[in-house]
């Protein structure tokens, strides 16, 4: 990188820290150059898009200082951040669906030119698309155009509004190969042109295609910033995922027993309708652990749900210890002994209830008259059973559950589902922004758990608890499994790799 | 062990409970006091005594129990018909509607067979097909609840009124409906207070019926869970959207009852401007706010209701104070009841700047 070029951006000592004390980012200092593709790599919760929200003016850090060009900016808003040239391009556009796309350029030019002619905007873009080589259809509805295009659309109009520096968050996360291909050569031009990139993502792939330079996080600590070319995919890798095991279980092997749960050739789609999960299958078995690794929407999410019956099946198969459940309901599921622990507890959890009335949200069955009366005194047995098993620490059985502290929310989660005794766990992100006490405690619970004989589907973007907890592993990226097997196969670098979409 | 669980359970009981109903007492009544110093700057800017003013409020409203309670049966049914809904996640605002076709359903069918009991409850599976018709358009065709309750209020309204002053009037009596049958109307009982009509009676038990479906059945768990979070309903393998449905023809149902009962049990025919009904639904969304969307809750609140209409009629009478000083004084107190929410969110937001600047 020539050392001649201006400093685009300088952000130094940022730390955001959110009221309830979770820390998102702490002393990040990012320098991104003139005219350069800078990669922001990291895995999910690792604050890069917090980063770049901070940069955009859309969120305010707790600390830390912003220079543009070398003069200090202070946003109130992203109105702010727009006027001193900066755009966003953000995975989910901010187009108006049912605009033209030039009705959509005409309505964010306005905020730079309040009284600006539809002809002057048609004007200003075909000239902006001929100097960058690409077409956008000026006319067309924006709704009815691929999201490739869409994408392209939204880019253009940053740059009409003469934007210097385009951030981009994760954009290839809605494209096809062939559109990521040509949204690749468009940044190219851009880069020719002398904008400056930073490029949100967690594929390592494309972190060595497309950036010059990149930044890793983890966990909201910068872990370095390295010149793309002089790196490996498994530096990258090792530098995404790092190394500390900070807790150690004792396992004893599993002893493995009958097949439980067989998922065959499942495919879902996501709540904008694109295919979440492609084809996978999967067998699960008494006694162990399996333990499903990716990065953040890469179809897990999708998966589960698409095994609790949350959410509908396009095609494939599941059948829970012998009977096929595809077309079963929910209640019809959870009664043949599969339990599922959703990965937030604002979805687990009705936090406005006491506990007695969320525990009984999955036994409602056992605590129902025939008349189906509640008995509450009944439901109050099974509060009590989950806070003495699992230890729950609550001021009271009928305090609202917003009042526990986040372990003993996850407690009551896992322990609702424990005096259930069902055959088959589905666990996601169980020590999801817990403390190492409570996540110690829900990972001894969950290999207990697995002793006792259940089956355990584990899944987790924490690759610490997927090589702790795991008998086997396999990998999710983009809806497919792309790796399973015994989990002294994975190394964190090989499964570092997998999860970045790398062969290994 | 049992008796550890149950001493558990005692002291929970009494704690928690004790400590969340005398918060919201606490409210309600700071919230009341608020409301009623408003109100009587408002009355001294106007230039009347607020003194003068409120006593006749409070004892003329107060003087008359059967009045009082009466007045209170429609707004307390209203009441229901907006919070059922509002626990499940829905706006209601369609009680007035709701109300006109029960009264109107119920006319029908109670001077056709001189059975009160029939006329009541074809009055409340009125109001119930409103409610589900309104709960059908939003959950399958997306329809906003509020919207759809604002034109359907007023559908009702002209097509009560058309019917009221072309089929049903009343011969003799041209400005009125026809009215129920004398063997058909309900009376009044004896108690302590003096004779208090039936319909109050009924309108209570329609309250602790609710409560016990919202609290103790599947059906208002369901209700409850929905409406608090419906993402959680849906991983708990309930659809919200029959809670949606449910709600809304449970309340619908309410609101039925109300016309019903005001009708058969109280007015007995209806004037063809219609002012018996016009407005008993839009207060029982005042009704149910106060009561903190709380059956039991409701039925106080509504008496509460029921004296400052009373009371507003008096002041009229006998200060000369116009009309709508009384609709004033029902406004700002109600303003001053949603007060308790920005209480809370001015000491988040607080909570939340101080975060910052550490």
């Amino acid at each position: 990188m020539p050392r001649e070029k201006r400093k685009a951006i300088e952000m130094l000592n940022i730390s955001k820290i959110y009221p309830d004390g979770v820390v998102a980012l702490r002393d990040v200092n990012l320098t991104v150059y003139e005219g350069e593709i800078h990669g922001l790599l990291g895995e999910n919760g690792a604050g890069k898009t917090t980063l770049m929200r901070i940069l955009y003016g859309e969120i305010k850090p707790t600390k830390g200082e912003i220079k543009l060009f070398g003069r200090k900016v202070s946003f109130h808003g992203p109105w702010e951040a727009i006027r001193h040239g900066i755009g966003m391009v953000y995975q989910h556009f901010t187009l108006v669906p049912t605009f033209t796309v030039l009705e959509n350029l005409q309505l964010s030019f306005t905020s730079v030119e309040k009284k600006v002619s539809e002809s002057a905007v048609r004007k200003n873009a075909e000239k902006l698309m001929r100097e960058i080589g690409f077409e956008v259809p000026l006319d067309a509805v924006v709704e009815d155009l691929p999201i490739g295009v869409q994408q392209r659309a939204e880019i253009l109009k940053i740059l009409l509004r003469k934007a210097k520096i385009l951030i981009l968050d994760e954009p290839t996360s809605v494209l096809t190969p062939i559109e990521t291909r040509e949204l690749f050569r468009t940044l190219k031009r851009l880069k020719e042109k002398g904008i400056t990139i930073i490029f949100i993502t967690h594929k390592l792939k494309e972190v060595k295609e497309i950036t010059d330079r990149v930044t890793v996080l983890r966990k909201g600590r910068l872990v370095g910033t390295v010149e793309t070319a002089k790196v490996t995919e498994v530096d990258l890798a090792r530098m995404m995922v790092g190394r500390e095991v900070f807790l150690k279980i004792s396992k004893t092997p599993a002893k493995v027993g009958r097949k439980v749960l067989e998922i065959a050739d499942l495919w879902v789609k996501d709540d904008r309708g694109l295919d979440a999960v492609k084809g996978v299958s999967l067998d699960l078995y008494e006694g162990e652990i399996l333990g499903i690794a990716g990065v953040q929407g890469n179809g897990q999410k999708e998966l589960v749900e698409a095994i609790a019956g949350i959410r509908p099946i396009i095609k494939g198969k599941i059948i829970v210890d012998g009977d096929d459940v595809t077309k079963k309901s929910t209640v019809e599921r959870y009664k043949l002994g599969l339990a599922y622990v959703p990965d937030s507890r604002l979805v687990g959890l009705v936090l406005d209830m006491s506990l007695i009335e969320n525990t009984t949200l999955t036994n409602l069955h056992k605590v129902l008259t025939r008349t189906k009366r509640i008995l509450w005194d009944r439901a109050s047995k099974i509060a009590v059973k989950v806070v003495k098993e699992l230890d729950v620490v609550t001021p009271s059985l009928s305090a609202p559950v917003k009042y526990l502290s986040g372990g003993n929310q996850q407690k009551v989660m896992v322990g609702r589902e424990i005096v259930r005794e069902p055959k088959i766990f589905i666990v996601a992100e169980p020590t999801h922004g817990l403390d190492v006490g409570a996540t110690e405690f829900i990972r001894k619970t969950l290999v207990s758990l697995r002793d006792k004989g259940k089956a355990i589907l584990l899944v987790s973007t924490d690759l610490d608890e997927i090589m702790q907890l795991s008998d086997r592993i396999a990998v999710m990226y983009e809806g497919k499994i792309v790796a399973i097997g015994k989990a002294e196969e994975f190394s964190i670098e090989r499964l570092g790799l997998l999860m970045g979409g790398v062969k290994a | 062990m049992g008796l550890v669980q149950s001493l558990i359970r005692f002291k929970e009981r009494i704690r928690v409970k004790y400590e969340e109903y005398l918060v919201t007492t606490i409210e309600i009544l700071v919230s009341a006091i608020i409301g009623f110093s408003i109100g009587a700057l408002i009355l001294y800017v106007l230039g009347f005594d607020p003194a003068k003013i409120y006593s006749i409020l409070f004892t003329k409203g107060l003087s008359n129990p059967n009045y009082l309670l009466s007045k209170s049966t429609p707004i307390m049914l209203t009441g229901l018909a907006f919070a059922i809904p509002m626990l499940a996640g829905v706006f209601n605002i369609g009680g007035e509607g709701q109300l006109y076709i029960g009264a109107l359903v119920s006319l029908v069918v109670v001077t056709s067979t001189h059975n009160p009991i029939l006329g009541i409850l074809s009055g409340m599976i009125a109001g119930a097909a409103l409610g589900t018709f309104k709960a059908i358009l939003k959950v399958y065709r997306g329809v906003n609840e509020v919207i759809a309750a604002i034109m359907l209020n007023w559908v009702m309204y002209f097509l009560t009124l058309y019917l009221l002053t072309e089929k049903l009037y009343n011969p003799k009596i041209p400005h009125e409906s026809i009215p129920v049958p004398e063997d058909a109307r309900l009376g009044k009982i004896p108690t302590p207070l003096g004779d208090i009509r039936l319909i109050f009676f009924i309108a209570v038990i329609a309250s602790l019926i609710v409560y016990y479906i919202l609290y103790y059945t599947n059906v208002g768990y369901l209700l409850r869970v929905a409406g608090l979070s419906p993402q959680t309903a849906k991983y708990a393998g309930f659809n919200p959207n029959i809670a949606v449905i449910y709600s809304m023809a449970l309340g619908g149902a309410m609101a039925g009852l109300g016309g019903a009962l005001l009708l058969i049990g109280y007015v007995y025919s209806i004037d063809t401007t219609m002012s018996t009904l016009y407005g008993l639904g839009f207060m029982g969304i005042g009704v149910a706010l106060l009561g903190r969307n709380n059956p039991i809750g409701i039925i106080f609140s509504a008496i509460f209701f029921s004296m400052l209409i009373i009371g507003g009629e008096m002041i009229e009478l006998l200060a000369g104070a116009p009309p709508e000083l009384a609709d004033t004084l029902t406004g700002v107190i109600v303003i001053a009841l949603a007060l308790p929410y920005t209480y809370r969110m001015l000491i988040s937001y607080m909570r939340i700047r101080r975060m910052m600047k550490e």
